[in-house]
């Protein structure tokens, strides 16, 4: 069985800061890492592969510098790394993306079951899974906090707002799984050592037969601004069994409660 | 290297980091406050291959060079500089097996210490051998096919909870051997105990304490390296040592400066953030200016280690340089913290007594200085 986790290379949130003067975005000293949830959908491939036996090939389309997340992608567990490169993906269209890794997966073959995070830290625009599944003719199960695989019979749990859902689908399947599903392990220092021996393979959309027309975005990003939350600055002094009454009928008029 | 870490090592970093932050860091304080050995960051230590990184892999090690063990040393006293000196001695002792092991000893001593399942102490002060570390009065005789050994060690880190204790004795009464030897001393072996244990002013976790040896008898095979060349052995372990402690320091220094720049954003005088106040803003610069020449030198030392070339002077300098730029930090950040700095309530007081140990512990600032005054006067 060959499983394939998605991911994405994203900058660190932590470390993003914003320029006090025009609210812009400086990213120019942000770490890069695997996308949070992205980690969870490695984990979860790794784990299949652990108990049933398979490979696990982890894949990512990106700007040059995407390349470096390959040896912690493999270092995670993953068997094989594939990178595609292309700077035209900086801040993609997600639509692109998928068509980009739609390609990449049938490029791959033989594949069983694609895993992707519910959405990237970034955007979080939760787009690629669903779209991946359309481009590849598949059946695609969101927000994926539990798997159980029988054959090719993949139990899902999903999580909704109002409750679990147990689905049960044939593979081949796109699962997008949460946060809650795996605690991604921490790869030891064997295994990063590791990583460097394992295949890694980078792509370019020429490879893929994908010409520059097709990942011409629909999208266009007007700008990217730190939002900043101004503090209503009230203070209720006075007697606190008053008080409280006052906050309490201040935050029922602000619609909080 | 060259001015940028590698890839990998910035892999390494990030990931031991992560490690750091989630699992030792939050046991820190109260390790500090309970005096506990942390067995379980160790033993999480071990599963992460952070008990023999430069060991060969053959030997159970990671097998990786020593600016990752510089880094990984960092990050892990970033979190808890218990944590990290515990690794540090642990890693003199592999480094002793590796350097003069036989075949036979490595196979049953470094294989266990790099794995993590067993941890090594380092057994080289007494007291009236720390910085005149030739003094050794401790004495072994041979009788048959053993050896018969006498003295008392002090300060030695990993003092009981250490299986494995390599230590340096003089052998008196073998002719034409000038200088101390190395053995190995299993736990457990007749004649060897642990005596008392130091109530430091820091590093509470960390066990230090005595190594009493009476009429203690150990194998003839327990001899490590050659005859007269223990302290010798020590010295080479110790060089790697220094980029260790050196490490530690940075780890430290790191944890101040962040302290430091968390309270300064958020404690506010006269109407703003103490830290648009030029004042606690320099002091902020200072830190990280020096924190930054600090970690050059350390990686500079290791990687001259890992190229093979002549490393004692740079890690005797960055030993030296590290140590007083984290004591320095550490008490910046207090200053900055002002009263609260002076309390329990903050990490900035535990930083400071975890920082001194540096300036002491594995030779004082002053031996580095006499050290490196050799290379530089010839």
């Amino acid at each position: 069985m060959r499983i394939i986790a998605c991911y994405k290379y994203v900058l660190d949130e932590q470390d993003l800061k914003i320029n006090p003067e025009n609210k812009t975005l400086a990213t120019d000293r942000a770490a890069w890492k695997i996308s949070d949830y992205d980690r969870n959908a490695i984990e979860e491939a790794v784990r299949i592969k652990e108990q049933l036996g398979a490979t696990v090939v982890a894949l990512t389309a990106g700007p040059a510098q995407a390349k470096a997340s390959l040896k912690d992608a493999l270092a995670r567990g993953s068997d094989e790394g594939i990178f595609i490169q292309e700077d035209a993906l900086r801040g993609a269209d997600p639509a692109v993306t998928a068509r980009i890794l739609a390609r990449a997966i049938e490029k791959i073959g033989d594949c069983d079951l694609v895993f992707c995070g519910e959405g990237a830290s970034d955007d979080y625009a939760q787009q690629v899974g669903p779209r991946l599944a359309v481009l590849l003719g598949w059946p695609v199960v969101t927000y994926v906090n539990r798997t159980q695989l029988e054959g090719s019979l993949l139990k899902a749990e999903r999580k909704l707002d109002n409750g679990m859902e147990l689905v049960e689908i044939e593979l081949p399947t796109v699962v997008t799984v949460t946060g809650d599903i795996n605690v991604p392990r921490i790869p030891s220092l064997k295994q990063i050592m590791s990583a460097g021996k394992k295949p890694m393979q980078t792509w370019t959309l020429a490879d893929l037969g994908i010409t520059p027309d097709q990942i011409v975005s629909n999208l266009r990003n007007e700008s990217v601004k730190g939002a900043v939350v101004e503090r209503k600055r009230q203070i209720f002094k006075g007697d606190p069994v008053e008080t409280v009454s006052q906050v309490v009928a201040a935050l029922i008029k602000e619609g909080t409660i | 290297m060259g001015f940028l870490l590698k890839e990998e090592h910035e892999l390494m970093r990030k990931t031991v980091r992560e490690f750091a932050e989630k699992e030792i860091a939050p046991r820190a304080k109260e390790v500090d406050e309970t005096h506990e050995f942390p067995w379980d960051n160790i033993k999480r230590c071990a599963e992460m291959n952070l008990m023999g990184i430069t060991t060969p892999e053959e030997y159970g090690g990671a097998g990786s060079d020593m600016l990752s063990r510089a880094i990984a040393m960092e990050e892990i006293s970033r979190a808890s500089a218990t944590v990290g000196i515990i690794i540090g001695a642990h890693g003199l002792v592999c480094d002793c097996f590796e350097y003069a092991g036989t075949e036979e000893q490595k196979q049953k001593y470094l294989v266990p210490l790099a794995k993590g399942e067993k941890l090594g102490a380092f057994g080289l002060t007494e007291p009236n051998a720390g910085s005149d570390a030739g003094n050794q009065q401790t004495t072994a005789v041979r009788d048959g096919d053993y050896w018969v050994i006498n003295g008392t060690k002090c300060f030695i880190t990993n003092c009981g909870p250490a299986e494995i204790y390599v230590v340096i004795a003089k052998t008196p009464e073998e002719p034409d051997v000038k200088g101390p030897s190395a053995f190995i001393v299993e736990k457990g072996t007749p004649g060897f105990s642990i005596g008392k244990l130091e109530e430091k002013m820091g590093l509470h976790g960390s066990a230090t304490g005595e190594l009493i040896f009476n009429d203690c008898r150990v194998p003839a095979a327990n001899l490590l390296g050659k005859l007269g060349r223990g302290l010798a052995l020590a010295l080479q372990a110790l060089d790697r040592g220094r980029i260790c402690v050196a490490s530690m320091a940075n780890g430290i220094a790191q944890a101040s400066l962040e302290a430091a720049v968390e309270f300064a954003k958020q404690r506010k005088t006269f109407g703003k953030p103490i830290a648009a106040h030029q004042a606690i803003s320099f002091y902020l610069a200072e830190m990280a200016t020096k924190l930054e020449a600090a970690r050059c030198l350390t990686y500079r030392a290791a990687s001259l280690n890992d190229a093979g070339l002549p490393f004692g002077k740079e890690a005797a300098m960055a030993k030296y340089y590290c140590a007083e730029v984290a004591v320095w930090c550490a008490d910046k950040c207090i200053q900055i913290h002002g009263g609260y700095g002076y309390t329990k309530n903050f990490p900035a007081e535990r930083y400071l007594r975890e920082a001194k140990l540096c300036e002491i512990g594995e030779g004082t600032s002053e031996i580095q200085k006499l050290v490196i005054s050799r290379f530089v006067v010839g």
